[in-house]
């Protein structure tokens, strides 16, 4: 039975794949995964107290907050792949991409062997207990920016595993930013195991640019700093040593910044490159064209007073293809996927943004009709 | 217009809300300092079960308060669960940002019982200053 054109787009009448869910790591569920003297540790960190993704020594976050009156109940975890399946078929989401939950903050961590285990822990723990294409949830492999040699045999390990279809890049509290080259091993090992590569933030307090926001009062400023601002800032760096030159098969993907963004990145950056093109000697083009290349998720999706206006947004970087849905499943600041499918786009937008340019991005298998 | 029954008036107290559905549409009834307020349980945002939420108050810093901040509205505030948008349960309007409101359902008392309307076109609300 074919579906009424006529009738505006459904939940169920589109493949949905989210690009960004999150798998709750307590400290005691890696102990298994990581060797001595860290097993101890977690094993340690285990029974003593745990507050929401605010464990010193696991989720580094520097909360300087007080608990705020009857505020905080959007606090969900969501901690087996059981789990997972059940609340994304609440949320009619087909496929859901995995990311970690504690260790968003892993590239705070000074100790860089601790941190290099802990991200070998999370990713075996993630291929025993949560990937499974039969349930429609995927890796994405978690490369600890601390130790790139490190990350780009984990890399080359998971990526060959058909349950992994990503690289989670870490911002929150990194230093140097992703453009340095430093991390030459993971672009590489990332491009040849032909995986995109998914800068993800994260609200936390650090000295590091541009999480230094211990003066700063108010979550609703540390908020888009922590996210925004700092995935603007790594996209310069990126542009600047040239990553999608040296790398040109490499898919890069921004998470967890909305769309707004991406204009203004592309007109100030050339403008910066007609006055000094000695600042970014790698590129043979103007940097907008490169990052009208790269892809970049909804969520937090804009809920601009005049809807339309989200499309305008999309089309001044040439988005029609390049914006993928993710809801940020089960954080505070989730996006149900009805919101972006609500927004008023055509039907063939509405597909390639709720799940078809995933699919072919991610090379997704192409989903069974229901009989 | 359907006349549903919600219960006795004692059993719906502060900040406990009763549940009544009508088909697919889920209300809460709220009590409130003067009486009782129906909404739908689905915020105006994404369409969240906002009533499910805490009553609580909210932070304001205005003139009135010589621009010193001020919890204001304790028991009247709904907070909706998914996004903590903040509604006046008095009003039914969305605290900060009046234009948007929950739907909100006329309500009686007879005879020691709660009823509610459905059917109806949502009950006008005035507007109102934080403090």
């Amino acid at each position: 039975m074919t579906r009424d054109s006529r009738k505006p787009l459904g939940l169920d009448d589109v493949f949905i794949v989210d690009c960004d869910v999150h798998a709750n790591e307590p400290p005691e569920a890696l102990a298994p995964y990581i060797d001595m003297p860290w097993r101890r540790s977690l094993e340690l960190l285990g029974r003593g107290p745990q507050r929401y993704l605010d464990i010193p020594g696991y989720a580094p976050i520097l909360n300087l907050d007080p608990p705020f009156p009857d505020r905080g109940l959007g606090n969900r975890t969501v901690t087996t792949a059981r789990q997972m399946r059940d609340d994304l078929d609440e949320l009619s989401i087909d496929v859901g991409i995995l990311f970690p939950d504690n260790l968003l903050k892993i590239a705070v961590f000074p100790h860089v062997d601790y941190a290099a285990a802990l991200g070998r822990a999370y990713n075996a723990w993630l291929a025993d207990a949560w990937v499974s294409r039969e349930e429609g949830l995927y890796g994405a492999v978690l490369a600890v920016p601390q130790d790139p040699k490190d990350a780009a045999e984990q890399i080359r390990t998971y990526g060959a595993d058909d349950r992994f279809v990503a690289v989670y890049l870490p911002v929150a509290g990194l230093r140097p930013l992703w453009g340095d080259r430093m991390y030459d091993p993971i672009y590489e090992a990332a491009e040849e195991m032909g995986l995109p590569v998914m800068l993800h933030s994260v609200g936390i307090i650090h000295p590091h640019f541009p999480f230094n926001l211990e003066h700063v009062e108010s979550r609703i400023v540390r908020h888009p700093i922590n996210h925004e601002f700092a995935l603007m800032a790594n996209l310069f760096t990126m542009l600047t040593s040239g990553v999608p030159v040296r790398y040109p098969d490499l898919e890069i993907v921004f998470t967890e910044g909305g769309v707004s963004w991406v204009p203004f990145c592309m007109w100030r950056m050339d403008k910066e490159y007609a006055e000094i093109p000695t600042g970014a000697p790698f590129l043979e083009r103007p940097p907008s064209e490169y990052i009208k290349e790269m892809y970049f998720c909804t969520q937090p999706i804009e809920e601009p007073e005049r809807s339309r206006d989200l499309l305008t947004m999309i089309d001044l970087f040439d988005g029609r293809d390049k914006v993928i849905f993710a809801s940020d499943w089960p954080h505070h600041d989730f996006d149900h996927p009805r919101t972006v499918l609500n927004m008023p786009f055509d039907a063939e937008l509405k597909r390639n943004i709720m799940g078809e340019t995933a699919r072919r991005l991610f090379k997704l298998p192409v989903p069974v009709p229901v009989a | 217009m359907p006349r549903i029954r919600v219960g006795p008036v004692d059993e719906i107290q502060p900040g406990q809300p009763v549940f009544v559905t009508h088909g697919e549409i889920e209300i809460a009834v709220f009590r409130v300092d003067d009486g009782f307020r129906a909404y739908r349980n689905r915020c105006p945002h994404q369409q969240g079960p906002v009533c499910t939420g805490p009553v609580s108050g909210t932070l304001v810093a205005t003139a009135d308060t010589d621009w010193r901040l001020a919890w204001v509205l304790e028991g009247r505030v709904l907070i909706c669960p998914w996004h903590s948008m903040e509604f006046d349960l008095d009003t039914g309007r969305r605290i900060r940002a009046q234009s948007e409101r929950l739907r909100a359902y006329p309500v009686d008392v007879d005879d020691g019982d709660v009823y509610i309307q459905i059917g109806s076109r949502a009950v006008s609300s005035p507007r109102r200053r934080l403090a």
